[in-house]
């Protein structure tokens, strides 16, 4: 299902020995999609809290856990390490914006025909991250976050133009600040160094420092 | 909420907001709660406004005829039943073109008062109000002359600015040409967004020993409904007037209370208000209350996240159906006491790092922090500067409890702010967090 060069299993097993805590192995999955497309994540897997409902596959001396609601997005994908720039990177062959879920896929046109257009040239881009019970779930990215105005663009601009083309949509949330707390839906794991970092705890270090 | 007749199509309201404005989501989602259609008026459109034209424009609002006529035209395609200014920056052109529209408002008149701190402390004499001696000075005087003529202590303020910038407490005649002289820097150095200077006039008061309290109401044909008051327990004595903390319900004696809102009630008559959120800052000695400012307009910042009523309703929710004519939920507050903090800035330099904050969530009572300031930005103490690093809220079984929990959630809480200079090489430890939702910075009305 996914691949690993030579060069990022090396890596990954010199990380992942250099660890106090016993890793059983690497979780991988989809996080969000940006303007280049899939936005992935990959940490460590410490022994006792493997992920329930992940697929689990082998690749070399590595086992993959890969979370159940990314499996179709991340077929045939490469996990490659750059020795020059240091950094991890995940081949994608799957197209990012393309959604099983019609009602998702409507929305997903929306975004890509009518706002992202206009939201990219104030250096932005709204990413659809699921359609759940006729509501929208989007985060924002680039310049939307911060923006005075984010607020109305959201209210006035995408949630008008996406019940406009998509009546069956009740209601659009925005994600961009679940890091609050105060959003339901897009819960991150506990062991997830970014979502560490935004709550202000001690983020637990990157397997990929 | 319903509108009154299921027939008649939902009544419609033009929300005026600065871009910089930190309410806007708050008085969005009300409006989307209680099912209100809305258009948005602000300074610029945003950047899917064309998507729906009828949900916004743009108006400048310092250009009151020009923006009046833009909000007729715009009204005779889209008709609207009310107009909201969510801060101080849109309140003088809402109520000029609620006049011009026949829409129910305060008269404009009596809102420009209220927004001139001088016009305020006239109609407050005039009406024979408790209120300090006041001089208003140009930025062009002589400071070395004026000392010799105003008492001591004094305050001096500029007219315009929000968030007590450039408010300072002068004690003799050499501490006042520093603060007079700073305030005329602090004036020079703050346009409007045209590019227009914010003033040009200092207003010097005398300063009032006493307790700080604000009031939040709401005015129904001219009839003020009292929805809070909020202690401010850290002394406001000077030299800089920075706020932190509020918290209600007020613990003062009950006839102190009921002078407080005796007080704001005759301050609204005294101006002229008549309909709408209104916000009082008052001082409270062995001699009475005393007035310091009655706004057209509800709480700033973040802060009205601290009241809730009836069953969880905001106070945006409020200000939306009082202003179409609509019967308020319920205006019981929903939790017994709360309060909230705004973070002073207690240095200028680069924000470099946040760190506790998870910690100081944890503390009992504390609802939400919610920083407002991103690292890496520059950031200016009062009375210069017109920010806060962020609010912290809190939710209690008395007043006490809840102020506890802003003050120890705070002492949690650690702002590295460093020069310049030593800012690009900080590396942040381990609990550096980044802020998920930053809003911009307030700009100077």
């Amino acid at each position: 299902m996914i691949e690993i060069t030579d060069a990022a299993q090396e890596k990954l097993l010199e990380i992942q020995n250099s660890r106090e805590e016993e890793i059983v192995g690497l979780k991988v999955a989809i996080k969000g999609r940006g303007p280049a497309g899939f936005d992935h994540s990959m940490q460590f897997v410490v022994a006792g809290e493997e992920p329930e409902d992940a697929v689990i596959t082998e690749a070399g001396e590595l086992r993959i856990f890969v979370e159940q609601g990314s499996v179709d997005n991340l077929k045939g994908s490469k996990i490659n390490f750059i020795p020059a720039t240091g950094v991890f990177d995940i081949e994608n062959p799957n197209p990012p914006f393309v959604w099983d879920d019609p009602l998702a896929q409507q929305v997903q046109d929306v975004l890509t025909e009518q706002i992202n257009p206009g939201v990219a040239q104030h250096g932005g881009w709204i990413t659809l991250l699921n359609v759940k019970d006729d509501v929208a779930y989007i985060e924002l990215g680039g310049g939307c976050v911060g923006c005075g105005l984010v607020d109305v663009t959201l209210k006035q601009g995408v949630e008008v133009a996406i019940k406009a083309s998509v009546p069956q949509i009740v209601s659009v949330v925005d994600t961009t600040d679940h890091a609050s707390g105060t959003n339901p839906y897009f819960q991150q794991s506990k062991n997830d160094p970014h979502h560490q970092a935004d709550k202000g705890g001690q983020a637990p270090a990157s397997p990929f420092a | 909420m319903s509108p009154t007749r299921p027939e008649a199509p939902p009544s419609r309201v033009l929300l005026l907001m600065a871009t910089k404005t930190y309410r806007a989501g708050a008085f969005l989602e009300a409006a989307s709660r209680l099912g209100i259609p809305v258009a948005v008026g602000s300074e610029e459109t945003h950047v899917l406004s064309g998507l729906n034209p009828r949900g916004n424009l743009q108006v400048d609002f310092h250009d009151l005829e020009g923006a009046t006529d833009k909000i007729v035209e715009f009204a005779q395609e889209n008709p609207l039943d009310t107009i909201v200014s969510t801060d101080d920056d849109g309140v003088v052109l809402a109520a000029m073109a609620s006049d011009a529209l026949g829409l129910t408002h305060s008269p404009m008149v009596a809102v420009r008062a209220a927004r001139d701190k001088y016009h305020t402390r006239q109609a407050l004499t005039a009406a024979g109000m408790r209120t300090p001696e006041y001089l208003r000075f140009s930025v062009d005087d002589d400071p070395s002359e004026i000392a010799q003529q105003v008492s001591y202590p004094c305050v001096v303020k500029p007219l315009a600015l929000a968030a007590s910038r450039g408010v300072m407490r002068a004690d003799d005649p050499e501490q006042f040409v520093v603060a007079f002289e700073r305030l005329v820097s602090i004036l020079r150095g703050v346009e409007h967004g045209d590019g227009t200077p914010v003033g040009d006039q200092i207003l010097v008061e005398g300063f009032i020993p006493g307790a700080e309290v604000a009031v939040e109401g709401m005015l129904i044909a001219g009839e003020l409904l009292v929805l809070a008051i909020f202690d401010k327990p850290d002394p406001l004595d000077g030299p800089y007037f920075e706020e932190t903390i509020y918290v209600t319900p007020s613990r003062h004696p009950q006839e102190v209370q009921a002078e407080i809102v005796d007080a704001t009630g005759q301050a609204v008559a005294a101006l002229g208000l008549t309909e709408g959120p209104i916000h009082a800052e008052m001082r409270v000695n062995e001699q009475g209350a005393w007035i310091l400012e009655v706004a057209p307009r509800s709480i700033g910042g973040y802060c009205s996240r601290a009241l809730r009523f009836g069953s969880d309703a905001t106070l945006e929710e409020l200000i939306l159906q009082q202003a179409l004519g609509h019967p308020l939920n319920s205006t019981e507050p929903a939790s017994p006491a709360s309060g909230v903090m705004m973070i002073p800035i207690p240095k200028a330099g680069i924000l470099c790092e946040m760190q506790g904050v998870a910690s100081a969530q944890e503390v009992p009572g504390i609802e939400e922090i919610r920083l407002t300031i991103p690292v890496g930005q520059a950031v200016v103490p009062l009375p210069e500067g017109s920010q806060y690093l962020g609010f912290i809220f809190s939710r209690a079984e008395n007043p006490e409890r809840a102020e506890a929990a802003l003050r120890q959630a705070h002492a949690r809480l650690n702002f590295v702010i460093l020069p310049p200079d030593e800012a690009d090489s900080h590396e942040p430890g381990e609990t550096a967090v980044d802020v998920p939702d930053f809003r911009a910075q307030n700009k100077p009305n």
